[in-house]
């Protein structure tokens, strides 16, 4: 086993720097360049994993991204793991540990492959049709399910690696750096346009770089010599960026793609330390230029899928790039010319070629003429029927095609070979193009889709546009470029191009074999397991559209999305329903391309940048003070402040008594502030809140509430008059910005008559807020200037002062139900300010509270949260603040809707106080409340919002919202637990101090 | 005596970038559409106040950004005094503007944040979270955007060539500051 | 994502944007005068075609100001960006 297949000097890889790596826990060497299956191969290894669902040995088969077979999960059992990796597109490294996947205990002995020889009762469809009854069963089922399939191991430990997001704006985007994508770019940024050229591979030329044969010329040098020479000077321009291991992932929309810059995979660990792994680009292109290029296609027939068969194309790249011999008796496998090709560039480097079986009757190019010479025997006219082999293609077995092609005929000869090369012909790269919204137009010549229509300024160029042929290639692509750009002449107008194949091909979707076809195994999708045979399955059982049959078979939905085999899935069903292949169109090709790892599309927004934060002004002094946070909004706001070992519950209730029997100081800086001036203020005021707002003072504070034109309660707060024509309005914390944005809609929109102007200014002020029956004597202390009598400062009041020569505003207003002010004054002077208080309130046991504690006394007073105890299907009524809703008033947002049939009923769920029967117990909020507990389906009357053992009243109580519940005061229902059900009463929501009196204590 | 204090004192150095938070930086919001209020703004603070989109103008001591057609951002050139929150400007402003209903002035010194980056990287940093295309922005000074980074707003003053001037409100800024930071330190 | 060409800033990425419904619906002068069918119409009643549809649209992250544009929801392509209190242009 241990051989070396390499054969002498390719200059794309680093012979001098020999790269240690395993596989399978096995050591090789390989050389730097090299990608994982390239040194595989010429350690002579092909079986790297099995398949989905037969568990079947499947080796490397392509070259390239669109690998269906040999993915490996890579550094397995560290953070640095990842599963999927396709082994023809990972660069070796020094460290590099690829496992195979998909099999146990190994690659060589898989206990799944007892489903190949169960494959008879595995059809298409098997999921759906053997797990579907009876459900109870269904959790017993996924165990093994889960078990014996899947693709890779997800990682255990968090990913290490940094990845960032970075925004690219071009005036041309070349996708695809072969020869027409080079041309491109070097037009593009000729005329001073700004072009980015992106690549998947590690360096570009595409299948030209190294495409030496004599008979295709460019202005008299071998292909690859002439474009050697244009990537020299295309890294001279100035307005082109090229970057390299960087694919695009989606093409949305308006020209903006998505592409994952891969930066250090190709590294060692010591040499990645410390650098960005990935970059997600979000380009914005003003033009786009695809030159994806194509795809070659297999053949499909009778066990197509040993180790050891791969791509005809993937053959030559691995003898002409990496230097490296896929097998020692090659056998190719073809329906075009291109395998000649690979046969010619395998005879120069030494590489053994038995036998070419060509479907086709014959071939007069000088390429098969040339392999004749050779003295290479060709098949034509001839099929393969069958492969032998477990874990590596030994042998095949060829017969005769009949005329039509759809039977095989004559003696059957067998061949011996390691190693099959296969040649289906060209299917264009349109993934990205369809991605994008273009249409597609199906070519019957080439039996290929090609782009039709294009959604947005963008052109696809080269083998992706349909052009097989290096002169069609060249000069379509000039011609199109012209257009497309709006240029006269390029570069290369004066250029000589010689040389191509012969275009006969023979399109057969489904080759025939001597076997009757539910004896065969001709796959169509190698990473699903989805045969032929699977699909003509499914059109028995009366499956007609692609999408469908799609989706019933599994085809082309792996993580190669079928590549490889989309256009023989849809040949077979066109060709068994008798449709021509234009009618049946194409599945969705959906983003990404080729798969992106969750760290690249998260970037940076991990850890501290997870989610935004904000902090206010007194946010340092919490933190010193040992607060615990709670997250409203992006706010981060204090919650409570343990005393010691104080709990939760224990702090609040300090909190809460403190705040009732002396003094309590609150941060409420995050409530929105909007500064509203002009002429028609207090008119815009009046349409926007229910109550009435033209005759209040200046010097004057109200309170409001705001609905929606539904009618249903959105936000409400404290506004001040502060001179005729200008008022601050406090909106509540969630709703500041959207409350903005409404107000904007309706001055700009309806009103725009309305001499009004909104400024936003939360962030200007630090918010502070001193109640309690000593709270006048502290702000006294700290404001000695401003006169705190009830005459000069009544409850809902304001008044202009300073605090040490700075300027701030002391308003009478109270969310507690005591005696309160609240201070604003500019941010930065906030943290200041509030030491002073709580100097000043020394005396008199000033208590930081927090969120929870604010919350229990407004609910002691029965004052509603917006978004706690309303949820957008409350009235004012249903809040039984019928009192606010100014009646005289002609209009004001959602006043019609307050008297629509549905928000007159008297069922509506409305707002009520609960006590429980053990004023002990303290409801859940969000539980359900019931009247019977008997009746079935229980009838569920509304839900506990809000709920607090109050220390003021030495009992439970909870605001609630109940069907009915205004005409139900004094009532018993009932609120089942788990274990037990709770009796409630339903009163009042206010709790404590009916009379207001605590506001003036 | 009140204390004036910072919401950051960051100053970060890397290569070819630096960033600094600059205060106390007078700041005012000014709001109108009528000629009256352009030419009383004039006459307030002896400036002409920009009127083309995303532009704007500087005298002695004043910075004037446009933000909408009805509204632009006054700031001071240079720091102001930490012990007073009364500024010349203001009154003369509201004499001028508000007082005689041509339109809104209101204070928001403290409503943002005013950090300014300096060096040929600038743009770079702010790809990394802002989608604005900078492509012409960043070859003409005194052009002035809204936009996002890092789905915070923003406004991106271009002083001078490879410095600008970002202003973002206060209760973001810590989180604004250690997101450039991060990404700055790998550019 | 789309760009949208905000009438006052100029070209922007969508997510400086904010959505805002349906265009061209005017709040009743005198709601009061309404029936609940007539008022339904106008609270809850919008089009959802495939074509061109006229939408509302908020520079949120911008200037502020609210515009129309005219987009074919088939493909989201705009064609055409108006300002406020503008008739809808004829496509
Ligand atoms: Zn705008």
């Amino acid at each position: 086993m241990a051989k070396n297949l390499r054969t002498k000097g390719s200059k794309f890889i680093d012979e001098t720097t020999r790269v240690c790596f395993k596989f399978n826990g096995n050591k090789y060497f390989g050389f730097k360049g090299d990608t994982l299956a390239s040194a595989l191969l010429a350690n002579n290894i092909h079986l790297v994993g099995r398949s989905f669902k037969y568990h079947r040995p499947r080796g490397i088969m392509t070259a390239g991204s669109e690998e269906p077979n040999a993915i490996v999960q890579i550094n397995d059992n560290t953070a640095f793991t990842e599963p999927n990796v396709r082994a023809t597109e990972i660069e070796i490294y020094e460290g590099l540990e690829a496992t195979s996947q998909n099999c146990w205990p190994s690659v060589n002995f898989d206990i799944g492959g007892i489903n190949n020889f169960l494959s008879p009762i595995l059809p298409a469809g098997f999921y759906y049709k053997t797990f579907m009854w009876p459900a109870s069963f269904w959790l017993k089922y996924e165990y093994f399910i889960r078990r014996s399939a899947g693709l890779g191991k997800s990682p255990k430990f968090p990913d290490p690696d940094i990845y960032e997001h970075k925004y690219i704006h071009c005036d041309v985007l070349v996708v695809g750096g072969g020869i027409s994508g080079i041309m491109a770019a070097k037009i593009s940024a000729k005329r001073g346009l700004k072009t980015l050229l992106v690549d998947e591979n590690p360096n570009i030329g595409g299948s030209t770089i190294f495409q030496n044969s004599k008979y295709y010329k460019i202005n008299n040098l071998t292909s690859s010599s002439w474009l050697e020479n244009e990537i020299k000077e295309i890294n001279k321009l100035e307005n082109l960026t090229i970057k390299t291991r960087t694919s695009i992932a989606a093409f949305h929309g308006y020209n903006f793609l998505l592409a994952r810059e891969n930066l250090t995979d190709h590294l060692s660990a010591n040499e990645k330390k410390n650098k960005v792994r990935q970059r997600l680009l979000k380009i914005r292109a003003k033009k786009v230029i695809t030159a994806t290029g194509s795809l070659e296609r297999p053949l499909v027939f009778n066990n197509n899928d040993r180790p050891g068969i791969m791509l005809s194309s993937a053959l030559k790249k691995y003898a002409d790039f990496f230097g490296v011999a896929c097998g020692e008796q090659n056998v190719l496998f073809t329906n075009n010319d291109t395998a000649y090709e690979t046969a010619i560039s395998l005879d120069q480097k030494g590489i053994k070629v038995n036998a070419i079986i060509d479907i086709r009757e014959n071939s007069n190019s000088e390429l098969s003429k040339e392999v004749e010479a050779i003295g290479i025997k060709i098949y034509r006219s001839s099929t393969v029927v069958d492969t032998y082999g477990y874990k590596r293609i030994k042998k095949i077995s060829v017969m005769q095609l009949s005329t039509d092609g759809q039977s095989v005929k004559g003696q059957k000869i067998f061949i011996n070979c390691d190693c099959l090369g296969i040649a289906g012909g060209w299917t264009p790269a349109v993934h990205l193009f369809t991605q994008s919204g273009g249409k597609l137009d199906f070519n019957e010549e080439d039996q290929i889709f090609l782009p039709k229509i294009y959604p947005s300024k963008q052109i696809s160029i080269g083998s992706c546009n349909g052009d097989f042929e290096l002169d069609k290639i060249i000069n379509n692509t000039l011609k199109i470029l012209k257009e497309f750009l709006e240029i006269d002449e390029t570069e290369y107008d004066n250029i000589d191009v010689s040389g191509t194949r012969n275009l006969n091909k023979r399109n057969i979707w489904l080759l025939p074999s001597d076997k009757i076809l539910g004896k065969t195994k001709p796959f169509v999708d190698y990473q699903n397991d989805a045969t032929a045979k699977d699909i003509k399955l499914a059109l028995r059982e009366g499956f007609r559209s692609i999408e469908h049959v799609k989706r019933y078979t599994t085809t082309g939905m792996g993580t190669d999305q079928g590549k490889l085999g989309n256009m023989h899935a849809l040949g077979i069903i066109a060709d068994t329903a008798g449709v021509k292949m234009s009618e049946l169109g194409t599945t969705t090709f959906r983003p990404p391309y080729t798969p992106l790892s969750f760290g690249t599309i998260v970037g940076r927004n991990v850890g501290e940048f997870f989610d935004i934060f904000r902090k206010t002004p007194m946010n340092d002094w919490h933190v010193k003070n040992k607060s615990k946070f709670e997250n409203v909004g992006q706010w981060k706001r204090a919650w409570y402040y343990p005393n010691g070992n104080e709990s939760m519950h224990e702090a609040v209730q300090r909190e809460s008594k403190a705040a009732r029997e002396s003094a309590g100081i609150l941060d409420a800086s995050t409530l929105g502030k909007i500064d509203i001036q002009g002429t028609d203020a207090s008119e815009f005021l009046n349409r926007l809140y229910t109550n009435s707002w033209t005759k209040l003072d200046i010097g004057k504070c109200r309170y409001g509430l705001m609905l929606n034109e539904d009618g249903m309660v959105y936000d409400d707060g404290v506004t001040t008059r502060l001179d005729k024509n200008h008022f601050i309005m406090t909106t509540t914390t969630g709703g500041a910005a959207n409350v903005l944005a409404k107000l904007e809609d309706y001055l700009q929109t309806e009103w725009p008559e309305l001499d009004v102007y909104l400024t936003s200014v939360t962030d200007h002020y630090a918010t502070i807020s001193v109640c309690g029956p000593n709270s006048k004597k502290i702000v006294s202390k700290v404001i000695p200037n401003l006169d705190l009598s009830e005459d000069n400062l009544p409850h809902m009041s304001f008044k202009n002062t300073t605090i040490d020569n700075i300027k701030c505003r002391v308003m009478r207003i109270s969310f507690t139900g005591e005696q309160s002010y609240e201070i604003n004054i500019q941010a930065n002077y906030g943290i200041s300010l509030w030491e002073k208080i709580m100097e000043s309130g020394k005396e008199f046991n000033i208590t930081p509270y927090g969120t929870e504690t604010m919350h229990l006394l407004r609910a002691e007073k029965g004052f509603i949260i917006v978004g706690q105890d309303t949820d957008a299907t409350l009235t004012p009524i249903d809040l039984q603040m019928d009192w606010i809703v100014g009646k005289k008033k002609y209009d004001f947002i959602g006043k019609r809707s307050l008297y629509r049939s549905d928000t007159i009923r008297d069922d509506r769920k409305q707002l009520v106080g609960l006590l429980t029967d053990d004023p002990k117990e303290v409801l859940e909020e969000g539980a359900q409340i019931v009247a019977n507990l008997n009746k079935k389906p229980i009838e569920m009357l509304g839900h506990v919002t809000s709920s607090y053992y109050s220390p003021n009243l030495n009992k439970s109580i909870a605001l609630a919202v109940v069907r009915g519940g205004k005409n139900m005061l004094g009532q018993k229902l009932f609120i089942p637990m788990e274990n037990k059900s709770i009796i409630v009463t339903i009163v009042d929501p206010v709790f404590l101090d009916k009379e207001n009196n605590r506001l003036n204590a | 005596m009140l204390n004036y204090n910072s919401p950051l004192v960051k100053e970060n150095s890397y290569s070819e970038l630096s960033m600094k938070v600059i205060n106390p930086i007078m700041k005012l919001i000014i709001r109108g559409k009528k000629r009256e209020f352009l030419s009383g703004v004039g006459k307030a603070i002896n400036m002409i106040l920009p009127t083309e989109s995303c532009t704007s103008s500087t005298s002695n001591d004043t910075t004037a950004l446009w933000l909408s057609p009805d509204e632009w951002m006054i700031l001071s050139n240079n720091v102001i005094d930490k012990n007073t929150n009364s500024y010349e400007q203001e009154n003369h402003l509201i004499n001028n503007i508000s007082k005689i209903n041509l339109g809104a002035v209101v204070d928001v010194t403290d409503q943002y944040v005013l950090i300014n980056i300096e060096g040929k990287k600038i743009f770079d940093l702010l790809s990394t979270g802002c989608p604005f295309n900078f492509n012409d922005f960043r070859n003409k000074k005194g052009g002035v955007i809204q936009s996002l980074m890092a789905k915070i707003d923003i406004i991106v003053h271009h002083k001078e060539i490879n410095n600008v001037n970002l202003l973002v409100r206060r209760s973001f800024s810590e989180h604004l500051y250690s997101f450039l930071s991060d990404a700055a330190s790998r550019i | 994502m789309f760009l949208i060409n905000c009438p006052f800033c100029g070209e922007r990425e969508q997510s400086e944007f904010k959505a805002g419904g349906e265009a061209h619906i005017s709040r009743p002068k005198q709601p009061t005068e309404l029936s609940d069918d007539e008022w339904a119409e106008y609270l809850f009643m919008r089009k959802n075609i495939k074509g061109i549809q006229f939408e509302r649209w908020n520079h949120s992250h911008g200037c502020r100001k609210w515009f129309n544009i005219a987009r074919d929801t088939s493909n989201d392509q705009i064609k055409a960006v108006y300002k406020m209190g503008q008739k809808p242009p004829v496509i």
